[in-house]
């Protein structure tokens, strides 16, 4: 859904200083145009959305054991590419809000110590969101992420053949002559196609529902518009740093909610190596906890940011 | 204006129709084509000697009557209730055209539902023929009231020229056979007739989904597979009528379907577009999720995907009904009466003598402060009580011809729709709804707007006053 779109966009995207025209001409001129772009968008949001989904559901079902560790890294460097994809792709169109919310979305990252400044001079072509950055963001969205994205997918599913899926733990504590399961051609296949059908409802009645406008054409001398945030899956980076900022002012601030997300998720990371038992022993119930925190907090800080938005 | 407005705050009048009646649809068109479900079913079960048929039958029918005996019937008499409020001036001349329509159509509704009680409470009490044919009796009185009720919905939409001829005449009478049998009547009921039958055959996949597959595997193999089944004419079918329907809509009213093929933008005029493509996606996939997850693994098929199979056919069914009221823009009666119940002959007098000369709901103390800031020099300071009829004014204005499609601040908000314009662009904006100029492209949606230049520079204050206030109902301060 998103290549396809994506190149259908890319006929009429003209990056650079043309992107907020360009794509002004797409929501309003060229017949379907906004069809595609709010299908695109639509299933941008959707696809991270599945993405942290299928994450967590990994988690609790402990499919990272051993021998699909591989699986997890693999999964956990997919993610990581949806983001970056989602958040490269907010700016294109270069209005208002896309310009803003990129300018405190780089915030984030800016705050690493040392090495964070220079970093985002980089990603963002100076010291300014311009259009050298839009430049920058549609090279990583349309070629560098997709040639990333294709072959860690490639690994994971490959990885998933290798392995096979995960028996989830209620399953695998009965006795193999009790436990149900379907072949995957053409049982699950025919099943999968009825979900992807459904899928594409929701996503066309999103689309056509709540298709994506465009705000004004972004004003780097206008200061931000009140409420300014990063999209809803970088929310709760940016509240932490928010809150945090605001109890531990100056460089602390930064610091302590950088450490807390590297640590939190190098943890994350490294779960499969902690919980590696199949008994439901200490460690797994350590890790289960760990993920309803993890969760509870995301959910929590991002609620919080979109309460904390409208106050 | 003879009857009071309805000011349903946020989601507007329309939409307390609109919310009973895409429900309404869902279980009022299963009611019929489930009739026909449980006639041929039972049929079968009877000709092929299948006791277990019969007694998943028994539990389907329960279902049945409960849902489209009390939830299809409460909201039917809902709607009543609902375009008595919201559109009483459409109501009055429909029921002028149609009493003796409406008269038939509940006779056989009467029998409908006196036949689905005695076809639950007879399982077993009488001969298999007798039940049998109350069965037919209740499928062959149900769709006769949809033929009916096709009537006089499809005349809303087309009148057809010999009734517009007469209209306001006296002699709409002579001419009942005209609307009735109108240009869009046949493609629709034969369309209402197609997504019956899906109807039943997606309702009756609830009670299949429940039979369980480990104890009846068989069983619950042949009902979810000959329901899905239910599904197949309307697939084959419903784009040929779908397009003859297309073709007897007016060329005006069917240009509505393409404004928004280009643009989001026009405020909310495109979005006849966008709800008819979620028709043509929903309708489009659903024999098809309904073939990959009932047809080809019946014993899978769980309540759980029979809910989620309905949620796409509700959607189907919302964005339908939506298009369809939408194609009637900028006219509740095709032609003859606009979307704000000023009928197509009276906007000239209304223009020429003001419409709330006669209104009831002006009060002579006001009309004599109206008279006062009507005789007063432009730009002049009105006393204050001139200054509240103005308002009163303003107001009933807005009630009576903003109202019926708007709301202040929720569905197609006048806030929203105004944000930005001062007095002058607001009083420009109205200006040119008046003329209603050639090229405007509200002309196409909105009804003119109608009243002497006071009355409409009475409006042009409200709006402008709602339009600069937090106020979300009532008169703006």
């Amino acid at each position: 859904m998103q290549a396809v779109s994506g190149v259908l966009l890319l006929v009429y995207f003209r990056p650079g200083p043309e992107a907020y025209d360009s794509v002004r001409q797409i929501t309003y001129d060229i017949d379907f145009g906004w069809l595609i772009r709010s299908v695109h968008s639509w299933s941008a949001n959707l696809m991270v959305f599945a993405v942290f989904v299928h994450m967590f559901s990994v988690f609790f079902m402990k499919a990272y054991r051993k021998p699909r560790e591989f699986g997890w890294w693999s999964g956990l460097a997919l993610l990581g590419l949806t983001m970056v994809f989602g958040f490269s792709g907010y700016l294109l169109p270069m209005d208002e809000l896309a310009f803003f919310a990129t300018k405190v979305g780089l915030e984030i990252p800016a705050s690493i110590p040392v090495l964070g400044p220079a970093l985002v001079n980089l990603i963002r072509g100076g010291l300014e969101v311009n259009e050298f950055t839009v430049q920058r963001f549609f090279a990583l969205h349309v070629v560098v992420l997709p040639a990333f994205f294709i072959g860690a997918l490639g690994f994971h599913l490959w990885l998933v053949q290798r392995h096979g899926n995960a028996v989830p733990p209620s399953e695998d504590r009965k006795p193999p002559a009790e436990r149900h399961s379907v072949p995957f051609f053409p049982h699950f296949v025919i099943k999968d196609l009825a979900m992807w059908l459904i899928a594409l409802n929701v996503m066309a009645i999103l689309a056509a529902l709540f298709p994506w406008g465009l705000g004004p054409q972004a004003d780097p001398i206008q200061p931000a518009p009140l409420g300014i945030h990063p999209e809803w899956y970088f929310m709760s980076q940016f509240q932490a740093l928010k809150v945090l900022g605001h109890w531990f002012p100056g460089m602390a601030g930064e610091a302590l909610g950088i450490a807390l997300f590297t640590i939190g998720g190098a943890l994350w990371g490294l779960i499969p190596l902690y919980d590696t038992t199949t008994a439901k022993g200490r460690r797994a119930r350590a890790a289960t906890w760990f993920g309803l925190i993890a969760l509870a907090g995301l959910a929590a800080l991002t609620v919080w940011g979109y309460l904390d938005k409208a106050a | 204006m003879n009857y009071p407005s309805w000011d349903v705050p946020h989601i507007g009048s329309g939409w307390v129709i609109g919310l009973i009646a895409i429900f309404h649809v869902m279980i009022s068109h299963f009611a019929i084509g489930g009739g026909f479900y449980l006639a041929i079913a039972e049929r079968k079960a009877l000709r092929e000697g299948r006791n277990d048929w019969l007694d998943i039958l028994k539990v389907h029918s329960r279902f049945f009557m409960v849902l489209t005996a009390a939830f299809g019937t409460v909201s039917g008499v809902g709607i009543w209730f609902a375009i008595g409020l919201a559109a009483p001036e459409a109501t009055s001349a429909l029921i002028h055209n149609f009493v003796f329509g409406w008269a038939i159509e509940w006779t056989f509704f009467l029998i409908e539902v006196a036949a689905a009680l005695l076809y639950y409470y007879t399982w077993g009490k009488v001969s298999n023929r007798l039940h049998l044919a109350i069965a037919w009796v209740y499928a062959g009185s149900a769709w006769l009231s949809l033929f009916v009720i096709n009537g006089i919905l499809t005349f809303m939409l087309t009148p057809g020229q010999g009734w517009l001829s007469v209209a306001g005449s006296g002699n709409e009478a002579t001419m009942f056979w005209h609307a009735f049998f109108n240009p869009t009547f046949w493609p629709s009921l034969f369309l209402r007739t197609l997504i019956c039958l899906s109807l039943a055959g997606l309702w009756a996949l609830v009670t299949a989904s429940r039979i369980d597959a480990y104890q009846m595997p068989h069983l619950k193999e042949e009902i979810v597979r000959w329901s899905a089944k239910w599904l197949i004419p309307a697939y084959v079918l419903l784009p040929l009528f779908f397009v003859w329907y297309l073709y007897m809509v007016p060329e005006t009213q069917r240009g509505l379907l393409t404004l928004g093929i280009s643009t989001i933008g026009q405020g909310v005029f495109t979005q006849v577009t966008r709800s008819a493509l979620i028709t043509i996606v929903t309708s489009g996939t659903i024999a098809l999720i309904v073939y990959f997850l009932a047809y080809r693994s019946p014993r899978d098929f769980a309540f759980g995907h029979a809910c989620s199979v309905l949620v796409i056919a509700l959607a189907a069914t919302g964005a339908t009904e939506h298009t369809r009221e939408m194609l009637r823009k900028p006219f509740v009666i095709g032609e003859y009466m606009y979307s704000n119940a000023i009928r197509v002959k009276e906007a000239e007098a209304f223009n020429r003598d003001g419409y709330l000369t006669k209104s009831p709901w002006v009060r002579d103390a006001e009309r004599a402060g109206w008279q006062a800031a009507l005789q007063a020099d432009p730009g002049a300071v009105l006393p204050a009580d001139a200054q509240a009829a103005k308002a009163a004014f303003g107001s009933l204005m807005f009630q009576g011809q903003c109202l019926a499609c708007h709301t202040r601040d929720g569905y197609r908000s006048m806030k929203r729709l105004l944000k930005g314009r001062d007095r002058a662009a607001i009083a420009s904006m109205i200006a040119m709804l008046h003329d209603r100029p050639e090229d405007s492209p509200y002309r196409a949606f909105m009804p003119p707007l109608v009243g002497v230049p006071a009355e409409i520079d009475a409006l042009t204050d409200y709006l402008d006053a709602l339009n600069r206030s937090d106020v979300s109902r009532g008169a703006p301060e």
